[in-house]
């Protein structure tokens, strides 16, 4: 089970040599220590450009263009192998990247599906409830090609909860969606993270994912 | 209810090339049914390549012999092999094992008694160590102590009897088995004395064109009846065995010592040679044939790799390791390799076919089809194993991207 997550003077390559500078210098993460823990909500907040999308990728282990360390549980995660991330992946570390990645020519339960068959997290009925609950039940059968970026987003969203996970990182997962659906579902990420006492990062440059009484992290 | 089965599955065979695959299945087919037929025919046409038999493309022994020189025939010298020419040979990289024909010193002469009549000639013996025998009959040992000398004679000479002397007198022709039951009478004489011992022709031998008796009759025999004033002469024949008989360098080695080969079997053996180097070249193209095909498929599959490089990255961003993605072409690589390996096996079984009235009507019985039906099963096995592991590699690549 993964507890903590610290970065240790993190910083992404691009920004080295402008340590003196904005966005590097207001940030509250960047070159400096920071510790994210099991349990807690974090909100990160920052203007386009300061790194958001880059911030997630380092902790998921996409990207590794960055100084400084990052650390799971005090592990460099730059020393964790292929089948390590995997697991992690599968059990540990659940990610909405901004883009979505869904896969354009399967339906959306079938885009579901091929997350949560990796660890059986939730039956078929379960599932049609999330999707019942974001108001996209209707779609289900419909292949995400098909779908408008707010019904993509809700989607991924679901795909993202359909695995056990100690950290879930939301890459501005409500950019594009009305403050209802915010609603909805900033409280289905926060009951299925609390459920298992996990960590929700969500990121965001303007429209908030509306969780209860984040701590706000300036980027 | 739709089935969520097998997602990754059709997700990365999405834009598969059929060309490009039947392009390969053709290429591979071409090249498995060329090594195939090579390695099949070459199994047919050489029988005489795994067993010690007397068939035309025989293996492995000579017999030489110095060349005879008119002074030699005036002197009444023989010329034979001395123990330094012997070591020589027995140095040469194609020689396995050279083994010496023992001359008699002594006079011999055998007798048939009929009822009340008989034929008496004189005749000559050799021996030969007898792991160069070809055949193993019965009773071939001697006892001092209870004499009877087994024979084994060439089988040529039972021919030239059979269809050269008889025939043409009207005599019968004998069979082996009758000859074996004909009771001789030997009488050697030397060294101031003369015995007479019963004797039998015990066998007939394809690869010697002599009288042989065991090597312990000879020796026996040597001590007891040759004058023990007289040196012993070099062996005048060896018998030689060699890793192929028909080789160049063999033939020139033979021809520089001025050593004659006996019979025509560095000719078959010659063929024999031909036969292998010419099936060599073929599989050799048919191997090419199959490592281009192999380059095909595995281009055809990186290309498909690329093409689908989102969706591999993708699917081991949702936790799925690149052995799962790679496992999604396993399917696509063993069902068209088990298609080219099924097409592969009827190339060559109705090749065998075609070929087999040819061979038979050369006496020749062909093998089974099995080992080489399971060779073209390895090299597909190869095949789809090193196809596999490529992209499994390439997906592996893909897995950290930066």
């Amino acid at each position: 089970m993964l507890q903590h997550i610290t970065l240790e003077q993190t910083l992404p390559l691009v920004f080295q040599g402008t340590g003196g500078e904005p966005p590097v210098a207001e940030s509250q993460v960047w070159l400096r220590n920071l510790t994210l823990s099991r349990g807690s909500s974090y909100l990160i907040t920052a203007e386009s450009g300061t790194g958001k999308s880059s911030l997630c990728s380092f902790i998921y282990g996409i990207r590794t263009d960055y100084s400084g360390r990052i650390l799971f549980d005090g592990e460099d995660i730059r020393n964790l192998g292929t089948g390590q991330w995997c697991r992690l992946r599968r059990e540990s570390l659940a990610w909405l990247p901004q883009e979505m990645r869904l896969f354009p020519e399967l339906t959306v339960m079938e885009n579901i599906m091929i997350k949560n068959r990796l660890s059986d997290r939730y039956s078929e009925q379960e599932i049609r409830r999330m999707l019942q609950r974001l108001e996209i039940d209707n779609k289900a059968d419909t292949r995400a090609e098909f779908l408008s970026v707010g019904q993509q987003q809700r989607v991924a969203v679901i795909r993202a909860l359909a695995q056990p996970f100690d950290f879930i990182i939301l890459d501005e997962p409500v950019s594009h969606l009305d403050a209802r659906n915010n609603t909805a579902v900033a409280a289905l990420v926060e009951e299925t993270a609390s459920a298992q006492g996990a960590a929700i990062i969500a990121t965001s440059v303007g429209n908030h994912l509306s969780l209860h009484d984040p701590e706000t992290i300036r980027l | 209810m739709p089935s969520y089965k097998n997602l990754t599955g059709r997700l990365l065979r999405r834009n598969i090339s059929a060309a490009q695959l039947a392009g390969y299945a053709v290429a591979n087919l071409v090249g498995l049914a060329i090594v195939m037929c090579a390695v099949q025919f070459y199994r047919d046409a050489h029988p005489g390549f795994d067993q010690d038999s007397d068939s035309f493309i025989n293996r492995d022994y000579l017999v030489i012999s110095p060349s005879v020189s008119t002074i030699g025939t005036i002197t009444g010298t023989g010329a034979g092999f001395t123990p330094e020419a012997v070591a020589d040979l027995e140095r040469q990289p194609w020689t396995r094992r050279v083994g010496e024909f023992t001359n008699a010193d002594f006079n011999i002469s055998a007798s048939i008694d009929f009822n009340g009549g008989g034929m008496q000639t004189f005749l000559f013996f050799e021996s030969i160590p007898d792991e160069f025998f070809d055949i193993r009959p019965s009773g071939w040992s001697f006892d001092p102590e209870n004499p009877e000398i087994p024979i084994i004679v060439s089988k040529d000479y039972l021919a030239l009897y059979n269809f050269g002397f008889a025939s043409s007198r009207g005599l019968p022709q004998l069979s082996e088995n009758v000859i074996n039951k004909v009771p001789l009478r030997i009488t050697v004489a030397g060294n101031g004395r003369i015995e007479s011992f019963p004797g039998r022709i015990v066998g007939f031998s394809s690869r010697f064109n002599t009288i042989a008796v065991p090597q312990e009759f000879m020796q026996w025999a040597n001590a007891r009846f040759a004058d023990p004033g007289e040196t012993r002469p070099y062996p005048s024949r060896l018998i030689v065995e060699v890793e192929n008989p028909g080789s160049p360098q063999v033939r020139r080695y033979m021809e520089s010592h001025g050593y004659e080969i006996a019979g025509d079997k560095a000719d078959s053996s010659r063929a024999s040679y031909f036969l292998s180097v010419i099936t060599g070249v073929i599989i050799s193209v048919g191997a090419v044939i199959s490592l281009l095909s192999f380059f095909i498929l595995v281009l055809s599959l990186s290309l498909l790799l690329q093409k689908n490089r989102r969706k591999l990255t993708d699917l081991m961003l949702l936790g799925y390791s690149p052995n799962d993605v790679a496992k999604g072409y396993l399917p696509v690589i063993v069902i068209t390799n088990a298609a080219v390996l099924v097409c592969g096996c009827i190339a060559v079984s109705v090749g065998a076919m075609l070929w087999k009235k040819g061979l038979e009507s050369a006496s020749l019985e062909t093998s089974s089809l099995w080992p080489t039906w399971l060779l073209g099963a390895g090299i597909i096995a190869l095949i789809t194993l090193l196809g596999y592991f490529s992209v499994l590699t390439t997906v592996r690549r893909y897995f950290h991207p930066s």
